[in-house]
């Protein structure tokens, strides 16, 4: 018959001969340095207790605007999802402003529905796509204007970043108001001025550092960097939304309260960060 | 809707591939193995999944005689051409010399041409924003132009000067501008992944 305190003690020698045939692959110091980071981290994403501030980085406040003129004028919208895509062969901080502009194409698709402007949607990868039909039907589904779904279109522009650049500088059609936002590299100069020639007005968003002038230039109100990410928290104030915005602002914090600790500790000679976490020095 | 399995299964994984991080152990490293190995099958299963979904609706506007013909007619063309050469017996796959020439005769110099229009297009974007009298566009320009004559080619005290004024402006401001958006990208990003994976909130509701 099995007995209990025996098979706890097979355990017990089971995770101490794992433990026995295991090393530490860095020192203890950045072991506990990179756990510590962890539970910060994770703290900070489940528990964010601070007064909640908005602001309007982007000019999103105004699509419901832009689609009461597109309704009046009686043209569509266009929203591009950057070109990165979800499935392409490229970087991940790429794909991932394309899962972040998600939220945004939400935002402009439900203002969209409810002024029964049709929507055009420009990606250049089929699962992104996917994901930007769901997208568009959820909106539709959430302002109760089913019957609308139809005339919005998804557009698979094809393979590569300058296909998008192309097709938005050929396409004939002028839009009241056209939106990019996502990942956008060596293409985004071509890219918004091909959609912004036309339309109305011009909103861009991308977290790709280099790319910062590039949507400056065309656009009145643009997502830098950390705003592309931030904005669907300025959007809707649920606590969901609300999580990432005050997480990532105390992040941030932290993160310069370190470095500044860090820079006066080397700078006083009194002990240097880097020796203790065990990085060589450049 | 929350999705509990789901949730679960990325904090197993993420604290396996931690403990693998930080643990040497076989045992731990095979078994990451396995899993790395197995969310890029994952991945190339949807990739393949998306690229069916698109020659099934191109097919389909073809079929049906909807949209835009000529353009289904150049994906599923392009879709064919790249998959003989890449396919066909005897092929060596993607580093096949009949894949290489696809590109660099037919996709590179149609992305050159494209990229040919920057300068211009820069030139026209930098004009209007000077007619919209956009704050940050006219910043923009103006450093452009500071920019410019910082690296005029000249010579003697005055062309030293400006090279170091511009190595100066480059290792300095720009450096600082510049790491700072990194460093606020990479909190956010992380904060973002971790919100999308843990399904703490969804994408879009």
């Amino acid at each position: 018959m099995p007995n209990p305190t025996e098979l706890i003690g097979r355990i017990v020698r089971f995770v101490g001969e794992i433990l026995g045939a295991s090393s530490l692959r860095f020192e203890i110091g950045p072991t506990l340095a990179v756990l510590g980071i962890l539970l910060v981290f994770l703290q900070l994403v489940a528990r964010p207790v601070t007064r909640w501030t908005t602001s309007d980085a982007g000019g999103l406040a105004g699509v419901g605007r832009s689609m009461a003129l597109a309704a009046e004028a009686g043209t569509d919208a266009v929203v591009s999802l950057g070109t990165a895509g979800l499935s392409r062969t490229t970087d991940a901080m790429g794909r991932l402003q394309t899962l972040a502009a998600l939220p945004l194409l939400g935002h402009v698709a439900r203002a969209a529905a409810r002024s029964g402007v049709p929507l055009r949607v420009l990606t250049n990868d089929a699962m992104a796509a996917v994901a930007a039909r769901a997208t568009v039907e959820s909106a539709h589904v959430s302002t109760a204007t089913r019957e609308r779904t139809g005339r919005s279109r998804i557009v698979v522009v094809g393979e590569g970043r300058p296909a998008p650049a192309g097709l938005a500088m050929t396409t004939r059609a002028r839009p009241a108001a056209a939106f990019a936002f996502g990942s956008l590299r060596e293409e985004a100069q071509l890219h918004l001025e091909g959609l912004g020639g036309g339309a109305g007005s011009l909103s861009a968003g991308t977290a790709e550092p280099s790319q910062a002038p590039t949507v400056l230039l065309p656009t009145t109100a643009a997502l830098i960097g950390p705003e592309l990410y931030q904005a669907p928290g300025d959007l809707r104030a649920d606590v969901h939304e609300r999580t990432s915005v005050l997480a990532a602002d105390r992040i941030i914090l932290l993160v310069l309260l370190a470095i500044l600790a860090g820079s006066a500790l080397a700078l006083s000679g009194i002990v240097d960060p880097a020796d203790l976490i065990g990085t060589a020095r450049r | 809707m929350r999705r509990p399995i789901l949730t679960a299964l990325v904090a197993v994984v993420g604290l396996l591939l931690l403990a693998d991080y930080l643990v040497v152990n076989a045992s731990l490293a095979e078994l990451a193995d396995l899993l790395i190995s197995a969310a890029i099958l994952v991945a190339a299963g949807a990739a393949l999944a998306g690229v069916a979904s698109l020659a099934l609706r191109r097919g389909g506007d073809l079929w049906r005689r909807r949209g835009d013909p000529v353009g289904a007619l150049l994906v599923l063309g392009g879709m064919a051409a790249v998959l003989v050469a890449g396919l066909r017996p005897g092929t060596a796959g993607a580093g096949d010399p009949a894949v290489g020439w696809l590109l660099a005769a037919l996709v590179i110099p149609i992305g050159a041409s494209l990229f040919g229009l920057l300068f211009v297009s820069t030139l026209a974007a930098s004009r209007r924003s000077l007619a919209m009298r956009s704050r940050d566009g006219t910043v923009l320009v103006v450093a452009a132009i500071v920019v410019l004559v910082l690296l005029l080619p000249l010579g003697g005290t005055v062309g030293s000067w400006l090279s170091e004024a511009a190595g100066w402006s480059l290792t300095f401001p720009l450096g600082a501008v510049f790491r700072g958006l990194l460093l606020g990208i990479a909190v956010v990003a992380a904060v973002v992944a971790a919100r999308t994976l843990l399904g703490v909130g969804p994408a879009d509701d």
